[in-house]
């Protein structure tokens, strides 16, 4: 206890209340950037404020001093170290809808992410398919839904419009809503389970697969291959791949966090993360409506193979959007790439 | 000077960040507690935003309901993620109920939350939340050192307390005229080097809070620590000492660890 309390305040005080007033100024403007006089000031109020907590947290018994400084230079040191997005910056539209470029250019970029998903998922349809193929006891465990179940009773009533009831505008809506909500839901938590490293990320996939290739023998098994397309495609297109880009999301969310804290560079990993949700959220807003609002309908009132045309062209659209939009930044970047390293 | 490198590490409930430039300050970590009080205070606005979302929508689609159930559904699920995201991201970090309980998320290394980060840490609401009530992130925090769920881990966040202070003012101990532990300065000096930070402290509190404490309690209290002043740190005379209130042995000591006149008259 070396320092002279009362005195040290007394003398430090007025720079401490400078530097409160200019941090209460350059806090209640976050849009403003600081001029190089501002910043020369703060800098300044900056260095002394830090010696000065250096001074009581070594030489004085004052908790409450020290609390207080420990705040100030924190608030200081952030002022000076951060520079935040204006609000301008961060409300144009322009900027939102970057969204729809940078998102197939994040998917392609990541894309053996994708892949490890497609392959986990076609796993669990093949061994969904396979036991429902070869053990009709597995019907039972792998497709607890009697509708899934009875692929007869299922087509005949849809086919007779036992349903028709729930086909009105506003029970369509309510349902799509329903389905989109559940679907967004699923899809984040395989995107969060990457936190598992993975592990859960792929386990959801895995049953998703089971359940997916078990309705699919299931259907085909009995006769229904046309009926279990035509119902599932439509909305099926945009949300199995939405699905996998939850995956590809969850098994790179993995990858960010297995690898050595200092090779990280969390900012951008962080972004593509998020760009992938945004983008998979939007694919199954899509899904959700098309599920139904189209896929509910069955012949005669809409024809199979109009259906599954449908679901093609979707498809394309799709598959066209993924792989080509922002080609060109891609081949700008790989070239310019190249360029420095043989420079 | 965004890509600066900082070194935090923590202690109890407390967060060091050392600066490049070689600066330390400590921000204090706020407990499981206080975050889940904050939480249910959200959890309350939310509800209550969405119940009367609700009653709204079911005013206007009174004669087509399911458009309002659609309304509501997206709408209740859009209210529960965007609150988070957005009021952390572009208020300071906080929502009303972090605000409430000075409440701060903040990036690992003392820096303001990005907005990524906002979003981050609150789509992983979704795992943190498993299987119910929270209990994963629950789990996750208090088996951090830094006190963060999983959303935190990943996002690199954590939550502070942020208590609006003062700069400490004089207090009456410091100005007294006449100290009498002043006539013995070699006790003085024995009791000023003696004293740990967290003693002079608890002498501090228990001065400042004495209108705080119940008669019974206070006398207790200051009569421990004179007590354990007298028989472990600095023994002032006998004779001294049986003049003096237990209060008034507090004041004179605290006169001396932190008064402004000691130096002088320690010298003297």
């Amino acid at each position: 206890m070396i320092l002279d309390l009362e005195r040290f305040q007394t003398q430090a005080r007025p720079r401490w209340s400078s530097l409160e007033s200019l941090l209460a100024v350059l806090e209640g403007r976050p849009d403003h950037r600081m001029n190089s006089v501002e910043a020369e000031g703060l800098q300044e109020l900056y260095t002394q404020a830090a010696a000065d907590l250096n001074r009581v947290a070594h030489g004085a018994s004052a908790p409450e001093l020290r609390q207080y400084l420990d705040r100030l230079v924190a608030r200081a040191y952030a002022e000076l170290h951060y520079v935040p997005r204006t609000r301008f910056e961060i409300w144009q539209p322009r900027r939102w809808l970057r969204i729809f470029t940078v998102f197939p250019e994040t998917f392609r970029k990541q894309s053996r992410y994708f892949a490890l998903a497609v392959v986990i998922t076609m796993l669990g349809c093949a061994l969904g398919g396979l036991a429902v193929r070869y053990d009709p006891a597995a019907v039972d465990v792998l497709l607890p839904a009697d509708y899934l179940r009875n692929p007869e009773q299922r087509v005949h009533e849809e086919e007779q419009g036992k349903h028709q009831d729930l086909h009105s505008a506003q029970v369509e809506a309510a349902f799509s809503a329903q389905l989109i909500r559940h679907n967004i839901e699923v899809a984040m938590l395989a995107a969060a389970l990457g936190v598992t490293f993975g592990i859960g990320t792929a386990l959801l996939l895995f049953e998703n697969g089971v359940l997916l290739g078990a309705v699919a023998v299931r259907y085909t098994q009995q006769g229904f291959g046309l009926f279990m397309t035509a119902w599932l495609l439509p909305h099926g297109v945009f949300e199995i791949p939405s699905i996998l880009i939850a995956g590809q999301a969850g098994f790179y969310l993995a990858r960010i966090l297995l690898r050595r804290r200092e090779d990280r560079d969390v900012r951008r990993s962080m972004r593509e993360w998020l760009v992938l949700i945004a983008g998979m959220s939007i694919m199954l807003v899509w899904a959700g409506v098309m599920e139904a609002f189209f896929s509910q309908y069955h012949a005669p009132v809409l024809p199979y193979g109009f259906k599954v045309a449908v679901a093609g062209a979707e498809l394309a659209l799709l598959t066209i959007y993924l792989l080509l939009i922002g080609r060109r930044k891609d081949d700008a970047e790989a070239h310019a790439k190249v360029h420095s390293e043989s420079a | 000077m965004t890509g600066s490198e900082t070194i935090p590490w923590a202690t109890a409930a407390t967060l060091t960040i050392a600066t490049p430039e070689g600066v330390l300050f400590r921000l204090p970590l706020a407990s499981p507690a206080s975050r889940l009080y904050a939480m249910l205070l959200d959890i309350v606005i939310v509800l209550g935003t969405v119940n009367g979302l609700g009653l709204l929508v079911y005013l206007i689609f009174a004669k087509a309901p399911g458009f309002g159930v659609m309304v509501i559904t997206l709408a209740e699920f859009a209210i529960g993620f965007l609150y988070g995201a957005l009021l952390e991201g572009l208020w300071n970090g906080q929502t009303v109920g972090k605000r409430l309980l000075h409440l701060r998320v903040i990036d690992h290394a003392g820096l303001p939350l990005r907005i990524e980060q906002a979003w981050v840490r609150n789509l992983m609401r979704v795992f943190d939340a498993l299987p119910f009530a929270y209990l994963v992130g629950g789990i996750s925090s208090l088996s951090s050192p830094l006190m963060q769920r999983f959303g935190d881990r990943v996002a690199g966040t954590l939550v502070v307390r942020q208590t609006p202070l003062a700069a400490p003012g004089e207090e009456f101990w410091t100005r007294q005229k006449y100290n009498s532990f002043n006539d013995y300065p070699p006790i003085a000096m024995h009791l000023r080097r003696a004293a740990t930070p967290q003693l002079a402290s608890l002498i501090q509190d228990a001065l400042r809070r004495r209108n705080e404490l119940a008669p019974y309690a206070r006398r207790e209290i200051y009569r421990n620590l004179v007590a354990y002043l007298q028989s472990e740190i600095a023994a002032f005379p006998d004779e001294l000492v049986e003049m003096l209130s237990d209060e008034q042995y507090l004041i004179n000591a605290a006169g001396v660890l932190f008064g402004h006149q000691r130096l002088s008259r320690l010298r003297g």
